[in-house]
């Protein structure tokens, strides 16, 4: 915005400036010379090569584990956010009931509670592997119904009523109709949940699931050097992370584009 | 399968101590954060320079990476990287206030450069001094608008610190972990858990949706 830049040169923006830039060369200087250079002259990256087919697969699973929970999360999201327009009290209760549930408590405590406490319910026994993806999915479901909600509410009016004048049977409506709008304006927030959940697949590293962080954890202790592996780890989640929230930007301008040119 | 409630009247004192332990934590990462947060938001706001350059990268970089990443790394490899001894607790209140600042500095930037443009010129072409204009025009409503941001925001911290039972920290999970290995109640002391989380943050959900509605209320009228 000009005008803010035009207030933030009369306040002082260059002295504002300058200051940052002294705090800066003072926090790095104060880091170099505490810094133990024992330790950091012996650091060695090169030693990971040999764990690569290590590193890659538990990357692949951390893929993969993602994709599980925004599909079926967009998947039971929408399920759940329709069953939130049926003009039915009970359902709609129950549905904000599991939605404030799952999205009001850790999804570290979700998870411990579906592999230690479900069993003892259940009687029957799950491996991690299950626990951490169904953990992971009713989660990715309560969030992503929030955002369909959202993206159904924001449908205008006019598209029911003319749905309604034509007759179009409930089902077509939900398909041809309804999602299709609400879908295209749900595009950013779907994006950003998906980068909050490839976050999240980090967290079930607790039960071992063989995803990038147990992976490192795992390397970690066999090496007895954490430095290496925890920020190769981090670098590997940063970078992927920044790309898929730069496919999101590109996404949105060619949307606005083709709005505008419309 | 009957759920017993003598288990948890004899260990609820442990479970209120872990409690005691994650609002501390809160407390603590959210008072260090947000003074970080000021530095990194007048950076991002500087519009060019090393400040601005670097703070742009510290925010994304610790918006985008897991949380148990950065908190395993400040567990263990600050203490290596600068020979200090961190207690566990201590590590983790920094990797929060790590987390705190670079979301809490993205919240303010946006509350400030949401402010109404049509407000600012008519300010500077009536010759407010730059002060004033911050303190009367910009600040006030920036905050307003980021309120249920940041209440958000905090609902994410409260659920955050539950992951600093992976490093042993002694908060709410860690102990209901602790009793449930002593006593094999855990579908007690994890449910005692999970509703002692819920009862902290959907107040807090509550406010962020009131909020947000009335923030759309607004911008019809």
């Amino acid at each position: 915005m000009a005008v803010l830049d035009e207030l933030i040169e009369i306040s002082y923006g260059c002295a504002v400036r300058v200051a940052l830039t002294l705090t800066l060369v003072a926090v790095v200087a104060a880091g170099v010379w505490n810094l133990n250079w024992d330790t950091v002259l012996n650091l060695d990256f090169t030693g990971l090569w040999r764990f690569r087919v290590a590193i890659v697969k538990g990357f692949g699973m951390t893929l993969a584990l993602t994709a599980a929970a925004v599909l079926c999360g967009i998947l039971l999201g929408t399920l759940l956010a329709i069953a939130m327009q049926v003009r039915f009290r009970p359902l709609q209760w129950l549905v904000i009931g599991y939605v404030e549930t799952f999205r009001n408590t850790p999804i570290l405590v979700q998870l411990i509670w579906i592999h230690f406490a479900l069993p003892v319910i259940t009687g029957i026994p799950t491996t991690a592997i299950v626990s951490g993806v169904i953990a992971i999915v009713l989660q990715a479901s309560a969030y992503f119904s929030e955002i369909v909600r959202a993206g159904i509410q924001a449908v205008p009016k006019g598209y029911w009523e003319a749905s309604d004048a034509l007759g179009i049977p409930v089902i077509t409506r939900w398909t041809h109709v309804i999602l299709p709008p609400a879908f295209r304006t749900m595009i950013p927030p779907l994006v950003n949940m998906t980068i909050s959940f490839f976050k999240t697949t980090a967290i079930l590293s607790v039960l071992s699931v063989g995803e990038l962080m147990t992976v490192s954890g795992r390397i970690s202790n066999a090496t007895f050097k954490p430095i290496e592996i925890l920020t190769l780890v981090a670098l590997i989640y940063f970078v992927f992370g920044w790309l898929i929230s730069l496919s999101a930007r590109k996404i949105e301008t060619a949307m606005a584009n083709r709005e505008a040119w419309r | 399968m009957n759920f017993d409630f003598n288990v948890l009247t004899i260990h609820y004192p442990a479970v209120l101590d872990g409690l005691l332990v994650t609002l501390r934590i809160c407390l603590f990462s959210l008072l260090f954060g947000v003074i970080d947060a000021v530095f990194l938001c007048l950076g991002k706001l500087s519009g060019r320079g090393a400040g601005y350059r670097v703070s742009v990268f510290v925010v994304d970089f610790f918006r985008t990476i897991p949380e148990v990443v950065l908190i395993f790394w400040i567990y263990s490899c600050l203490p290596l990287l600068f020979g200090a001894r961190l207690s566990a607790e201590i590590s983790g209140i920094l990797a929060l206030s790590l987390l705190v600042a670079a979301n809490v500095a993205e919240i303010m930037r946006a509350g400030v450069q949401s402010t109404n443009p049509g407000q600012l010129e008519a300010a500077m072409s009536l010759g407010i001094p730059a002060h004033t204009i911050w303190l009367r025009i910009v600040i006030p409503p920036a905050l307003q608008r980021m309120s249920p941001a940041f209440v958000n925001f905090l609902t994410e911290l409260i659920k955050a610190t539950s992951l600093l039972s992976t490093i042993g920290v002694a908060e709410m999970v860690y102990q209901a972990n602790v009793l449930g290995n002593r006593t094999f109640a855990y579908v007690e002391f994890l449910t005692l858990v999970a509703a002692i989380y819920f009862a902290l943050i959907f107040p807090l959900s509550l406010f962020v949706r009131r909020a947000e509605a009335r923030l759309v209320a607004q911008k019809c009228r």
